[in-house]
């Protein structure tokens, strides 16, 4: 048996109801607020501050443990990392070469159509912080707040593709909701023939499905998809992932299409915070000069100018 | 008191493997009871709110889900301490068991009610295995609060 060794028998148990209906009156008054007003969002804000020293406290020992692995692990190790990622580098290198046409003709076709689907024009690098949000949800917190210039919808992406999009702000972290998380949908198109659709989450992080395609829809397993732009809240032409099945009944009108994320969401640990320019119908735009970007966004950042990648 | 809640808030958000995860007994709670049982004047009802408050902000929910989920079942807790006390170890924890599941339940409903339900059954893990963690973790707590 516990043993509880207080003898505190009397209690104000006349004021337990009392006190217990009013902080639930205070609960659910949040509750309303939050909900149907979105008032709480300084509130928020402030409280996620107040939070901050208690997940940095949690997350910095998974961090100080990688780092101290990082810098006892052998020379051999070092080497063989160095081979390779000069081995990727060249490879990244050779497909640059022709990059920099491409984009130029890219622009020109679309000052041409007019087009106003979105083009990233400024990153910034965000560290997912070691700390677990929700075992039932897809979500991810980020060293990167308000005060960087993140906003609530905004899209991320990671090395390999798109990534998720920043469900809730705070002054010195966000929350990027996966695009595996069974709530999230996002725009994208078949790149092999512009097929356009909506690939939605699982709540499996190794997995998306297409579910408004019909069965005589044109894809077949291997087909690469790509963000469409469409919706505004992702820049177009990214990565999304990779069909890897269609399942074609034919007493059903929906097929039913798996995809692989293009994106490692399960191992990422730096991601990208993307901002639009509506208008990419300027062509040429004279380059900007790199001292031009305001503050917020320091040494990690780079405008994707035609004569350069986005640089991470 | 303060300690041992911010202790239990860091266990609560710290990363676990993916399969062990839901698992994952819900401390701050199970430390909320403790007090609330033991000694229900030092941080009362008050200590509950703020806790489930702290819980929403770091799990990104709608701001005083688990804060009323918490008070309700704290005031709960408190009301049946004094039958608590002089339980057995399993009657005890079969008690905790139904604090803890009718946490979950508001939890649940108030997910529904604001239109994300997440209806996962591994949800309904958590109190079990706090259940079963609780004559441990209330052992250690009152050991270490002796001192």
């Amino acid at each position: 048996m516990v043993a509880f060794r207080s003898t505190e028998t009397s209690g104000r148990t006349t004021g337990l109801l009392l006190r217990c209906v009013l902080y639930c009156l205070l609960a659910l008054g949040l509750i309303i607020f939050d909900k149907r007003y979105d008032h709480l969002g300084e509130m928020r804000r402030f409280l996620s501050v107040v939070a901050y020293p208690v997940q940095i406290a949690v997350s910095s020992p998974f961090q100080g443990w990688d780092w101290f692995r990082e810098s006892v692990s052998s020379r051999e190790t070092l080497r063989a990392d160095k081979a390779k990622l000069e081995a990727e580098l060249r490879l990244a290198n050779f497909r640059l070469q022709r990059y920099e046409a491409l984009e130029a003709e890219s622009q020109r076709l679309r000052a041409l159509r007019e087009n106003t689907a979105g083009v990233a024009n400024r990153f910034i690098i965000g560290n997912i912080m070691d700390l677990d949000i929700d075992a039932f949800r897809q979500r991810v917190m980020v060293d990167k707040g308000a005060r960087d210039g993140v906003f609530a919808g905004q899209a991320v992406l990671d090395s390999g593709g798109a990534f998720g999009q920043v469900a809730r702000v705070g002054e010195l972290t966000s929350e990027v909701i996966l695009v595996s998380d069974g709530t999230h949908a996002i725009p994208v198109q078949v790149n092999r023939n512009g097929l356009r659709t909506i690939a939605v989450g699982t709540g499996d992080m190794t997995k998306l499905k297409l579910p408004y395609l019909s069965t005589s829809a044109d894809v077949v397993a291997g087909d690469l998809l790509v963000t469409s732009g469409l919706g505004g809240g992702f820049p177009a032409g990214y990565p999304v992932g990779t069909i890897t099945e269609v399942k074609r009944d034919p007493a059903q009108s929906l097929a039913e299409v798996g995809v692989r994320p293009a994106a490692t969401l399960d191992r990422s640990r730096e991601v990208m915070f993307v901002w639009l320019t509506p208008e990419a119908a300027a062509p040429a735009s004279a380059p900007q000069p790199a001292s031009a970007p305001p503050p917020a966004q320091r040494a990690a950042t780079a405008p994707a100018q035609p004569n350069g990648a986005p640089k991470k | 008191m303060a300690l041992s809640a911010l202790v239990a808030l860091a266990l609560s958000v710290m990363p676990l493997p993916a399969p062990i995860d839901a698992f994952r007994p819900d401390f701050l709670v199970l430390v909320v009871f403790y007090w609330s049982i033991e000694s229900p004047r030092a941080g009362g009802l008050a200590l509950a709110f703020f806790s489930g408050l702290a819980l929403d902000v770091t799990r990104g929910v709608v701001l005083g889900q688990h804060a009323l989920a918490l008070t309700l079942m704290a005031a709960w807790a408190t009301n049946l301490r004094l039958r608590l006390r002089v339980f057995s170890v399993v009657s005890q924890s079969l008690t905790i068991f139904a604090l803890l599941t009718g946490y979950q339940f508001v939890l649940f409903w108030i997910d529904g009610a604001t239109g994300n339900p997440v209806t996962t059954f591994s949800r309904w893990l958590a109190p079990v295995i706090g259940a079963l963690i609780w004559p441990l973790l209330a052992g250690l707590m009152s050991r270490v609060d002796d001192r």
